[in-house]
């Protein structure tokens, strides 16, 4: 009985000591091993790409000063990954907004707004509940100016004994008053790697 | 008594004022415009190095630089722009990363890089070989 477990801790200590450790990553300092699957590297660079070209083109300052507003329309995800395209989006949004040019709406989508609350808080109008010098006035909201949607899409190739998986991650910025595209890009993210990998 | 007071006023504006806590802005070691690792310097050669200030429609500009790297060899390369302003405060870009390229060898590539404020005024270029 003894020696069984005491065979037994052994084997629990040795293949414990077996395990990959668990650890931090940093984004900033990150020379780990590469996916087939789109990684948030490959979310870093396309957003990378997609903001300091935006910047450099000038289509995202307004001649009249201030900020433009944009709204997040439809990314489509086209991959034969579950990708949230908000890893994508959102990168772009907080860079504009840092960047002092551009400025978010949440009170308009396609599937609604992305933040309800601002509708919401004004249904507290006429309502003997509240205080209605803090419920927000009527026609204080702001339409937006440009609107970002684009499409992620996938291609996989047999290339001899690997295979290749091509991403193309492709964004427009539609001013909403003429319904042109001010501007557009495409990042291309190409990986080649073991048949045996799964790029979905 | 009026005139007594003027000195006096003006000592106590001027004890204050050396008081009051000013920014740094005297880096302890200067700051480098471009860092090239060892390993990376055997392999490549940075030919040029550009930096300009794009008008912008609003009124104010952007900082853009470009540089680029001749190879003697087949090699990989990462590279990262950090942003300074003024009082060389590091100003925030969109991603942490290295980017990560391919150069052939005897190939010329050219790679820009552009600020993510206008308050950029600095920057610091980081080339090293990834793992």
């Amino acid at each position: 009985m003894f020696r069984h477990a005491l065979v037994f801790s052994t084997c629990v200590f040795v293949l414990g000591g077996c395990a990959t450790q668990t650890r931090y990553v940093d984004p900033a300092a990150d020379d780990g091993p590469v996916a087939m699957t789109m990684d948030y590297r490959d979310f870093e660079t396309a957003a990378t790409a997609a903001v300091e070209d935006m910047l450099a083109s000038g289509s995202v300052s307004n001649p009249n000063g201030g900020r433009y507003i944009m709204v997040v329309s439809r990314i489509t995800n086209d991959t034969m990954q579950r990708i949230d395209t908000d890893q994508l989006t959102k990168k772009i949004r907080v860079s504009l907004l840092r960047s002092g040019k551009v400025v978010t709406t949440t009170a308009v989508g396609l599937n609604g707004a992305e933040d309800e609350m601002s509708m919401r808080a004004r249904e507290l109008r006429d309502s003997a509940e509240f205080d209605q010098s803090g419920v927000q006035k009527i026609g204080t909201l702001q339409a937006p100016d440009l609107s970002l949607s684009g499409k992620i899409l996938q291609r996989n190739h047999k290339v001899g004994k690997e295979q290749q998986v091509e991403y193309y991650i492709q964004l427009s910025l539609t001013d909403l008053a003429s319904g042109l595209a001010f501007w557009e890009g495409e990042t291309p993210i190409i990986k080649r790697g073991s048949n045996a990998s799964v790029s979905w | 008594m009026k005139v007594a007071l003027y000195p006096g006023l003006l000592l106590l504006v001027l004890i204050l004022t050396g008081c009051a806590s000013q920014p740094e802005t005297n880096p302890l070691v200067e700051r480098q415009e471009l860092k090239v690792d060892p390993e990376v310097m055997y392999v490549l050669t940075v030919t040029e190095i550009f930096e300009e200030r794009l008008a912008q429609p609003g009124g104010d500009s952007l900082l853009q630089i470009q540089f680029a790297v001749q190879a003697h060899t087949d090699t990989p390369l990462a590279w990262q722009v950090t942003w300074f302003d003024a009082s060389g405060m590091r100003i925030k870009g969109v991603g942490d990363g290295y980017r990560r390229q391919s150069l052939l060898t005897g190939q010329t590539r050219y790679f820009k890089a552009t600020a993510p404020h206008s308050r950029v005024t600095s920057y610091q270029l980081h080339l090293r070989e990834p793992q």
